[in-house]
């Protein structure tokens, strides 16, 4: 047992020391942040410039209301869309052509064109450089659509008061219900699951070509048999495996201190500059989400681990490795695949028989219990097939290492493997 | 009382046998080596007992118990196949080698300091292994084998790739590990180093052992029919001459066979005016020769042939 320790800890110092650790440890966060605040930061923060916007309203009943309508405010309290209106002075194409130019030339973001029967269905345009600003050509198609709405059903002879109140849009809250009773939710502990998905979709693979490297750099540097003269092959094996497990908890721990950091005081930080995003509610993630993350982390890391533990033993270099590894990899890539599928109907009976299957269980159950929290005997039912499977395959995997760590040369045939695995 | 005892093992795997039949007694204190050409055998039967491959029938008695691994403690073992982990620090590797061993703490911190002196790679311990020379490299391989103080010292094939500096490196530290009162078994391809520090030998080929014992009662065995004949000029002559089973030329070297109840003074008076002789001794073979005759020279040309 001191000496799987010994390896434990030679595993973990030795990785923990690597650029690559540190970076990555450091670098996971900071990319993390970045997915979540670039947007948000890049949303408020080009809010903050004024954009001058031409129209042509050939309608010539539109761009007052339009004016009057696109009142959105700037963080200073000025208008963000300052509108101006072109008449034609002596030919349509003349004009829009000059209003082109215009667009190239810096002077309007954009510019909207009015047809003369925009209330009968003809097609307005909006033009610009890029039309990526998807805030912005929702906020002119909102403003547009109201305007002539309202024109019509004035026109239907209704009371113009009253329209106010007709148009009201509907406001839609999603609540999620669970045992606890019924929770407002707007999405952010879903996400946050999902993110916990791939977290441990990347981990698991990431950890996995760690392990598959450490192993073809033992038998490639041929340090392998000096080794295993003082310890079995299982031991070198259990101890490369927990060790760079170890790793895995490390940089999650520090993650995970991050992110506590980050809740705590993040909200404040945010509040301070975008006062609007005040009262968006942080979203937190149940513990029993936690735990069965924790759970499904460690026994997929294992179930994978080993199985990239036995790959690298058969190879002679990582070019070698490619080939086999590719059928592992493909069981973590589908049940990415079907997540899409699962978060729909999280109880169907597919769904249900996808997340039992023991190679995409750690994926797939854990992402069930974060969409609709399944019934306790399935979840039980998918730990313990995992966990057969896991010991399945290290013994499979540990019969393999034993032979194929100390066989250079030909990589080994399938039916060579299985006659391996006789061998006493 | 024996280092190794051996009894009738063997290995398949599939329908090819890698050691068959194959046993051994190596007594403590000695120096043993097991020779024989490439694919013969040697690499399974140390495996076997470094219990890294388990053999199919037999059994094996390391020190006189069951080799387990409290028994690795005991053992230093160096395979053919050997490197280092290139980006470790040595002092850290050693270290690392040193527990695997069951070597800990200041103990092991010691041990390493005083073979690092010995070997001349202080200055190393903290550079890295990728950026040690090849030499240096080997140098560290053998401290691993040592570092335990093992009573038996397991080591295949420890003189190839060695330059002559390390080569009387490592022969020295076998005798003196020999007087220490340890064992060591070890496999070899050149002869030139088991003839001077073997007390005993066994030649495997084909997976089945076919000479074994001291190697002095080996060679008296083969009796004092062999002429050693170090020469300039034309030899070719000898070639042609009645009482001469076998030659081995080197081209100023020859080793030759005598028929059984031949004079080897006949060779000597025949010689005389056609080569110049600088040197003519009679004496048992030479250990290259046993092995060639007992391999079977179409066996053995690839793999001993300098």
């Amino acid at each position: 047992m001191r000496k799987i320790i010994s390896v434990i800890k030679r595993e973990y110092i030795q990785i923990v020391r690597t650029k690559g650790f540190i970076i990555g440890t450091i670098l996971g966060p900071v990319l993390m942040a970045a997915f979540i605040v670039v947007p948000i930061l890049v949303q408020f923060v080009s809010v903050d410039k004024q954009e001058k916007i031409g129209v042509v309203d050939l309608s010539s009943e539109v761009f007052k209301e339009l004016d009057k309508k696109l009142d959105q405010e700037l963080k200073d309290g000025n208008r963000r869309y300052i509108l101006q209106e072109f008449k034609i002075k002596e030919d349509l194409g003349l004009l829009l052509e000059d209003l082109n130019k215009k667009v190239l030339a810096k002077e309007l973001t954009a510019y909207i064109y009015i047809p003369e029967n925009i209330s009968e269905g003809e097609i307005a345009e909006y033009i610009s450089e890029h039309v990526s600003d998807f805030d912005k050509q929702g906020n002119i198609g909102q403003a547009l659509s109201s305007i002539i709405i309202e024109k019509r059903l004035r026109g239907e002879g209704l009371d113009p008061e009253k329209i106010g109140q007709y148009m009201k849009p509907v406001q839609l809250d999603t609540k999620k219900v669970t045992t606890r009773g019924v929770e407002r939710d707007a999405g952010g502990t879903f996400m946050i699951s999902f993110v916990l998905v791939l977290i441990l979709y990347m981990t698991v693979i990431f950890y996995g070509q760690i392990i598959l490297r450490g192993v073809i750099e033992e038998k490639s540097s041929r340090v392998v048999e000096i080794v295993l003269s003082s310890l079995k092959p299982f031991q070198l094996m259990a101890g490369k495996i927990l060790g760079i497990a170890a790793v895995g908890f490390t940089q999650y721990a520090i993650w995970a201190l991050f992110g506590i950091a980050a809740t705590k005081y993040s909200g404040n930080v945010v509040s301070r500059f975008f006062p609007a995003a005040a009262n968006f509610p942080i979203p937190t993630i149940p513990a029993y989400i936690f735990i069965y993350f924790i759970v499904f982390f460690i026994l997929g890391y294992f179930l994978y681990g080993t199985m990239y533990a036995g790959i690298g033993s058969l190879v002679n270099n990582e070019k070698e490795a490619q080939h086999l590894v590719m059928p592992v990899t493909m069981f973590l890539v589908v049940p990415i695949m079907l997540m899409m599928f699962v978060i729909k109907s999280p109880d169907s009976s597919v769904s249900v028989i996808l997340s039992l299957i023991p190679f995409f269980a750690p994926i797939l159950m854990l992402l069930r219990i974060s969409v609709l929290l399944p019934p306790f005997p399935q979840i039980a039912a998918s730990i313990v097939l995992l966990i057969l499977t896991t010991i399945l395959m290290i013994w499979i995997s540990a019969k393999i290492y034993r032979v194929g760590i100390l066989m250079y040369g030909k990589r080994p045939s399938f039916a060579e493997i299985i006659k391996w695995m006789r061998y006493r | 009382m024996d280092a190794l005892k051996i009894e009738k093992i063997s290995k398949r795997f599939g329908d090819f046998y890698a050691v068959k039949n194959l046993s051994l007694k190596i007594p403590e204190g000695t120096i043993y080596s097991l020779l024989g050409p490439n694919g013969a055998g040697k690499t399974t039967t140390i495996r076997m007992v470094m219990n890294i491959i388990i053999p199919d029938e037999g059994s094996i008695q390391v020190l006189n118990e069951k080799m387990d691994d409290k028994m690795k403690n005991r053992v230093g073992y160096l395979p053919e196949d050997r490197g280092l982990y290139p980006k470790m620090r040595v002092g850290e590797l050693l270290l690392f080698f040193a527990e695997l061993k069951d070597i800990r703490g200041q103990e092991a911190r010691n041990r390493i300091d005083s073979w690092l002196e010995r070997f001349d790679l202080a200055n190393w311990k903290f550079k890295k292994v990728e950026e040690l020379s090849r030499g240096m490299q080997q140098k560290i391989q053998f401290i691993a084998t040592m570092i335990h103080q093992p009573d038996l010292i397991i080591l295949d094939e420890p003189f190839s790739g060695l330059d002559p500096v390390n080569t009387k490196l490592l022969k020295d530290i076998m005798l003196e590990m020999k007087n220490q009162g340890r064992t060591i078994i070890f496999s070899t391809h050149r002869m030139e180093q088991v003839e001077m520090i073997s007390d005993n030998i066994c030649l495997i080929n084909k997976a089945e052992m076919v000479l074994e014992g001291k190697l002095s009662d080996i060679k008296q065995q083969y009796g004092k029919n062999t002429v050693i004949l170090d020469y300039d000029g034309d030899a070719s002559f000898i070639r042609t001459l009645p009482d001469v089973e076998k030659i081995d030329d080197y081209g100023k070297f020859m080793e030759i066979k005598m028929k059984e109840r031949s004079d080897p003074q006949d060779l000597l008076n025949k010689s005389v005016g056609k080569i110049r002789i600088n040197k003519f001794e009679v004496r048992e073979p030479t250990l290259n020769a046993i092995f060639i005759d007992k391999v079977g020279e179409s066996n053995a040309q690839d793999n001993i042939g300098h």
